[in-house]
């Protein structure tokens, strides 16, 4: 497989769910020197601003949003001491309890893999185009609709 | 508009619901535009578009980069309206 094949594999926005523990083994694969990796998984939960919530879908920035997810896991690689960091992110409409994203940081040691891990998922919140549509019983909202 | 040509701005999020769920619109823009002038077409036909991209609420972006009232645009270009994201607060600037 080609860098850029396997570094497509490293961030990626899909519809399908993904398997955390193969995810992992993606991370662990790159090198023999990881020695600590830091995961963060968000899930769908059933409660928003006081409101139920039945599901969720996602809409993303077709091209946008994985160029900034790219420039995240670049960033993080050059401005952290880790070996590897994966990204992946769904999209569509999300069961309550079902995986939204994964991030996932591997090191020599864990200080690193967590600063990384954290780093990477707030900045995914600040910088990618991706929008979140929360279905409850009473209607559908657009999360931020009113600004 | 002899000079003029169609651009499509895409539309996400809950900019597709203030503008009766189309995912883009078509504008006519005049040539040596930037923009400041696609979003004042914007406003006179989605005002309330319009308004949250003057509160820096709503960004424009131009080839998938946030751009400014003064980013020109150019035949071809990618240009869509960013409503807030889903994690929250915006980076910087705006139109």
């Amino acid at each position: 497989m080609s860098t850029a094949e396997q570094n497509d594999l490293l961030v990626r926005v899909q519809r399908e769910n993904f398997s955390v523990d193969a995810e992992i083994n993606r991370v662990r694969s790159r090198s023999k020197r990881i020695g600590g990796i830091s995961i963060f998984l968000g899930t769908a939960r059933d409660h928003s601003k006081g409101r139920d919530v039945d599901s969720i879908t996602f809409e993303h920035y077709e091209g946008m949003a994985q160029r900034k997810l790219r420039e995240i896991r670049e960033r993080a690689l050059k401005d952290f001491d880790i070996l590897e960091l994966l990204i992946v992110h769904r999209h569509g409409e999300i069961a309550i309890g079902e995986n939204i994203v994964l991030i996932i940081a591997g090191a020599e040691h864990r200080a690193e893999a967590f600063r990384a891990c954290k780093w990477a998922i707030d900045e995914l919140k600040q910088i990618t185009p991706i929008w979140k549509l929360e279905h409850t019983p009473s209607g559908e909202v657009w999360v931020e609709e009113h600004p | 508009m002899s000079e003029g040509r169609m651009i499509t701005v895409k539309l996400f999020g809950m900019t597709k619901s203030l503008a009766d769920n189309q995912a883009s619109l078509t504008l006519a823009l005049g040539k040596h535009q930037s923009v400041k002038n696609v979003v004042e077409l914007v406003n006179k036909r989605y005002p309330k578009i319009g308004e949250l991209i003057y509160k820096k609420k709503i960004l424009v972006s131009v080839n998938q980069e946030i751009a400014h009232e003064d980013t020109k645009v150019q035949d071809g270009d990618e240009i869509a309206l960013l409503p807030p994201f889903a994690g929250g607060s915006l980076e910087g600037g705006v139109a």
